[in-house]
């Protein structure tokens, strides 16, 4: 126990990549449609995460500077500012759809309608920034999240076809009435989220929260080597549910309360209690992360000083972008859109950040100024510039496959 | 003066880095451009420009991954005290460290 309380900095961070609302009906979808025919982009994403995460928690510990100090670094100022807004769209877009997440949990849960609870929620998200620590936040989020493995509990309850299910997983393709332009949509999808930006921005900020120094490496690592594949093995299991429930039946999913009810299935009342309060956990902890990932961003990129580790007051402009963040969070979802449709669009915006932010990551971590013995090793170089290489083809490749399969239908 | 002599590059060591309360930590802006003394052989740096403040020379104390500074009556933090005093004040708790 002692152990995972170490690691709740990379587990909080992996949810907000691996199963935030928008992933969670994502994976639920995918399961639906495709089986566990995606399941290595999971895999994927998964090792490109902890490879650029591990570097800039490192380049945290050893520096004490946090990614989008990097970015404007390493960018300068106008390429940086390009890179700032197409990330902070990209988060911003993610805390809209979180706050709308954290609602419909109470929906499911209450039977009362979401935009009713949604306010309720955004200003919840705001006072436990405001005056909740990081590192609670941290742990109690992180581990509440960490609720969802009752989908890991209810496939087994479930007692699939395994042998199918590994047929489906050693064989990446499409099947049936899909096409290869909607299996390479999700495709894309899927490895953008595992390797969405606010998870670096977030993960390096919090190193700095938490005042790493060189001493803290290993804590580093562990945080990355365990919060990821976590975060990835939820991801699976959620696909999996779906393809073992709705996948014979021809079910597409497309609601929360769809993508839950294999817990009920298997699991009864108590299944479904665990798995609302593993949702709420998970969309209220991705939208403290978007939030604080907002004031990290801008704040790193005008050098003002952020952080939970000083007073409100200190850091105002951090505080007051984050307020701003929330109140345009509230406004937005008035407008009655579907929070889940949100995440579909921040795609858009994530193509052109991913390159942007990852690039100079890279570039640091074998700076010889900022990581002395601590650079990169030749082996660790050739696996990231692999990894650059497939985000730079995402990128280009998203938002055409987007408008060929009209956003993966 | 303990830096002279060092040589850097004014675009890999200097531009865009971290300005950072030699005394306190707090982090004070970003070097937005640099001011060289060219009669000088080599260049010398002159001062420092974050945003409309100039810092001299003299006020540097360390120059890392981030740029230690002096900063006294220099008002690098004019924007944060704006909305600290107008919003950020008025809301309870402001002044209190987080539990």
């Amino acid at each position: 126990v002692k152990k995972l309380l170490g690691v709740t900095l990379g587990i909080l961070t992996a949810i907000g990549g691996f199963v935030d609302i928008g992933d969670l009906v994502t994976n639920a979808l995918v399961g639906s449609r495709f089986g566990l025919r995606l399941a290595w982009i999971v895999v994927l994403g998964v090792i490109g995460i902890c490879v650029y995460a591990e570097m800039s928690g490192r380049v945290v510990a050893i520096s004490g500077r946090p990614v989008f100090d990097l970015i404007r670094e390493r960018l300068g100022r106008r390429t940086g500012l390009f890179a700032l807004i197409a990330s902070f769209l990209v988060t911003l877009l993610t805390l809209i759809a979180e706050i709308g997440g954290v609602a419909l949990a109470f929906e499911l849960a209450s039977g009362v309608n979401y935009l009713l609870w949604m306010p309720l929620a955004a200003f919840a998200v705001w006072l436990v920034i405001w005056r909740v620590k990081f590192s609670s936040l941290e742990t109690v989020f992180g581990l509440l999240g960490l609720l969802l493995i009752v989908f890991a509990v209810a496939l087994w309850k479930l007692s699939p076809d395994w042998g199918q299910l590994l047929n489906q997983a050693t064989n990446p393709h499409p099947t049936g009435h899909e096409s290869w332009a909607t299996y390479a949509y999700y495709a894309i999808a899927l490895f953008g989220a595992a390797m969405t930006p606010y998870e670096v921005f977030f993960f390096s900020s919090g190193g700095v929260e938490e005042k790493w120094t060189s001493k803290d490496l290993v804590t580093t690592r562990s945080n990355v080597f365990i919060g990821f594949p976590l975060g990835g093995l939820l991801s699976l299991s959620i696909a999996a549910c779906a393809a073992v429930l709705y996948l014979p039946a021809g079910i597409k999913v497309d609601t929360l309360g769809q993508v839950t009810l294999p817990t009920a299935v298997a699991l009864g009342k108590v299944g479904l209690a665990i798995v609302l309060i593993g949702v709420f956990a998970a969309t209220f902890g991705a939208a403290l992360e978007t939030a604080l990932s907002c004031g990290y961003t801008i704040g790193q990129y005008f050098g003002w000083q952020w952080g939970k580790f000083v007073r409100p007051r200190e850091a105002s402009r951090f505080h007051v972008v984050m307020m701003i963040c929330l109140a345009l969070s509230i406004l937005t979802l008035l407008t009655a859109v579907d929070p889940v449709k949100v995440t579909e669009y921040s795609v858009v915006f994530a193509a052109m950040a991913l390159p942007l932010t990852y690039l100079p990551i890279l570039i640091i971590a074998n700076d010889p100024d900022y990581m002395g013995d601590h650079k990169n090793g030749a082996v660790l170089n050739f696996v990231a510039l692999i990894y650059l290489g497939l985000l730079l083809v995402a990128s280009i490749a998203a938002i055409p496959l987007m408008i060929i399969t009209r956003a993966g239908q | 003066m303990t830096m002279s002599g060092r040589v850097l590059h004014a675009q890999l060591h200097l531009l865009d880095r971290q300005l950072i309360d030699h005394q306190t930590g707090r982090l004070l802006g970003k070097v937005d451009d640099v001011e060289l003394d060219m009669e000088a052989d080599p260049p010398q740096l002159t001062a420092l420009i974050s945003g409309r403040v100039r810092i001299p020379a003299v006020r540097i104390t360390e120059i890392d991954t981030a740029i230690k500074i002096t900063p006294h009556d220099l008002d690098l933090r004019e924007g944060d005290d704006w909305i600290e005093q107008h919003i950020i004040d008025k809301i309870p708790g402001a002044g209190n460290a987080p539990k």
